[in-house]
């Protein structure tokens, strides 16, 4: 397998504190790929820079075989590269619905003068997503709540509905900041299975999370502490290692 | 299972038959506003039709504020600027070159939209109080240039004689002429931004106000998309000068003050910037009340102050957002599952 995502060498700090020393990491395509660490370890930072919403100071992203350094985050979405927030990031006052009619944006060309005009290229563009969020809605389990503005859903389901509209343009590569935070046990369950699920229709995925039961469905994981990647490995492989129990138990 | 069944089934019957009414009950409503909004110039002193053509004009202009805030969350006190520059186009273009009434209008809006891009693209990096900060020292640059140059824009003294827009030998030279002209004007801009609205830029544009960072994970050009909101607006402005120049032919830098750009911010807020409906009402709000109130005397100025602040307070959402909640009220539940 390929790498689609490689990170090499890669540091940052914020006012003189170094948050990443110098961190490699690869996510192969098709794979699930976990991050995990304590609190403070870098996590969002590394995060942030994969997505581009943060440039490192030293070393390099690279994502399917180009070097992505510098580069918008929105132009990484066209490429396949989205993520999602550790609060979800909803748009509050759009229903369930048009937040993934929203999603579509990619997969959509007319502009800004042919939708003033109303055209029927764009009033087309329009049903054409609505079907496909239609769709959408069916396959994450939001058709009952799809008319609701997506501000006042419960946490749980926000957290879907940005899963549901970040696969809208099958991504290549789906980021996922924390995802089961604020989630039971039974959505967190439900929440593997559908990662699975997607991982098995083509989208790799980098989990970040400290939930070691959570990270139990990658292939691979890397624990990142104190800005370094102390170890990597398959999740039995770190739970003996020496090293992952100090940093994570602290025993 | 059946006890549910038969409790839905009546209730369905009556919302499919409740929406045929409806839309009777609609195209009724549309047809009764539309014939009071024709007769309005046949009954109605020619004073309170310069009030509504004046209305009409802030409508527009407003239009452009009303989106950068209620769509894009953007606080714009720079409209005076835009709506001078319509103005003044038209004003130079047609008294010192005689030139026809859309070519002057295009000119307007073309130097309006560039100015909009060479300054919104460098300012719409801020965001909330800095950019409206910045915004306000373009409308006070912009009123120190009509004012220092007096060799295009008269000045103090303005520009007299602008000529009235004329369709062949037919002259918009009355209040009451103007007014049928500049309405289905304004409701066309309504309509062709109620598109926008419905359609993928307007999705974009909403997305983008309520969390910005996704809108961009989503591949949205956030700043580009603000930009070019930023140059529709500035464009309805120049719009919104050039109908003013041809409806009072005489102009002076009196009409493109920081007062006049922030009025149409405050049409925009308290007409609700979130509706397409919302800048039409803030629109006669603020044109008809302070006429209404003069009657008053010296103390007509705080009765409107109080007024503007008693909105505010019990209308939050403005006057658009009330009435949008008052007729989704009055509707019966469509969605009986959702119970």
């Amino acid at each position: 397998m390929s790498a689609l995502l490689e990170v090499s060498g890669v540091s940052h700090g914020f006012r003189g504190l170094q948050v990443l020393k110098a961190v490699n990491l690869t996510v192969k395509t098709g794979s699930i790929t976990g991050l995990i660490g304590p609190n403070g370890a870098g996590k969002s930072t590394l995060f942030n820079i994969v997505s581009g919403f943060l440039t490192p100071d030293a070393g390099e992203v690279r994502y399917a075989g180009r070097s992505i350094n510098g580069m918008p985050v929105e132009q990484r979405s066209a490429l396949g590269l989205v993520r999602t927030f550790q609060t979800p990031q909803v748009f509050a006052h759009l229903t369930v619905h048009e937040n993934l009619i929203a999603g579509g944006y990619k997969a959509s060309r007319t502009g800004m003068l042919a939708n003033l005009v109303g055209t029927p290229a764009s009033r087309r563009e329009l049903a054409a997503l609505k079907r496909e969020a239609d769709r959408a809605c069916e396959r994450f389990g939001l058709s009952e709540v799809r008319h609701r503005l997506a501000g006042g859903l419960p946490a749980g389901q926000q957290r879907l509905l940005e899963l549901a509209r970040a696969c809208f343009g099958k991504p290549r590569l789906l980021c996922l900041d924390e995802p089961s935070s604020g989630l039971n046990t039974e959505e967190v369950n439900q929440l593997m299975a559908l990662l699975e699920r997607l991982n098995a229709e083509g989208i790799s995925l980098l989990l970040v999370s400290h939930d070691m039961n959570l990270v139990a469905i990658a292939s691979v994981i890397h624990v990142l502490c104190f800005g370094e990647i102390i170890c990597s490995g398959v999740l039995r492989e770190l739970q003996s290692d020496p090293r992952v129990r100090e940093a994570y138990l602290g025993v | 299972m059946d006890r549910l069944l038969t409790s839905i089934r009546p209730r369905t019957a009556q919302a499919l038959q409740g929406g045929a009414t409806r839309g009777m009950r609609g195209v009724a409503i549309g047809l009764a506003l539309l014939i009071a909004w024709a007769l309005v110039p046949l009954v109605a002193s020619r004073s309170i039709v310069d009030l509504l053509v004046f209305a009409a004009l802030y409508t527009i202009a407003g239009l452009g504020v009303s989106f950068l805030l209620g769509q894009c969350g953007i606080v714009s006190i720079a409209q005076s600027v835009f709506y001078g520059i319509g103005a003044y186009s038209t004003a130079y273009l047609t008294t010192h070159w005689g030139w026809p009434a859309l070519a002057c209008m295009a000119v307007g809006i073309g130097i309006s939209t560039t100015i909009a891009f060479a300054v919104g693209w460098p300012i719409l990096r801020l965001s909330g109080y800095f950019l409206a900060l910045a915004t306000l020292a373009l409308a006070i640059i912009g009123h120190v240039l009509f004012t220092e140059w007096d060799w295009l824009t008269g000045g103090t003294l303005g520009i007299g004689g602008i000529p009235a827009l004329r369709i062949g030998e037919y002259q918009f030279n009355t209040p009451q002429r103007f007014y049928y002209l500049v309405w289905p004007i304004a409701l066309l801009l309504l309509f062709a931004h109620r598109n926008l609205l419905h359609l993928r830029t307007g999705f974009a544009m909403r997305a983008m106000r309520d969390a910005p960072a996704a809108a961009a994970v989503l591949g949205i050009d956030v700043h580009r998309l603000k930009v070019q909101v930023f140059v529709l607006s500035a464009a309805l402005g120049a719009i919104a000068g050039s109908l003013l120049a041809h409806y009072v032919t005489f102009i002076s830098v009196d009409s493109f003050g920081i007062d006049r750009a922030i009025n149409f911010l405050l049409l925009a807020v308290l007409g609700g910037a979130r509706t397409i409906i919302g800048p039409v009402l803030g629109a006669l709000f603020i044109t008809i009340v302070p006429h209404a109130l003069s009657g008053f005397g010296d103390i007509h100025a705080v009765l409107f102050a109080a007024f503007l602040i008693a909105t505010v307070i019990f209308l939050p959402a403005g006057f658009g957002g009330s009435l949008h909640r008052l007729v989704e009220s009055l509707k019966p539940s469509e969605r009986v599952d959702d119970k």
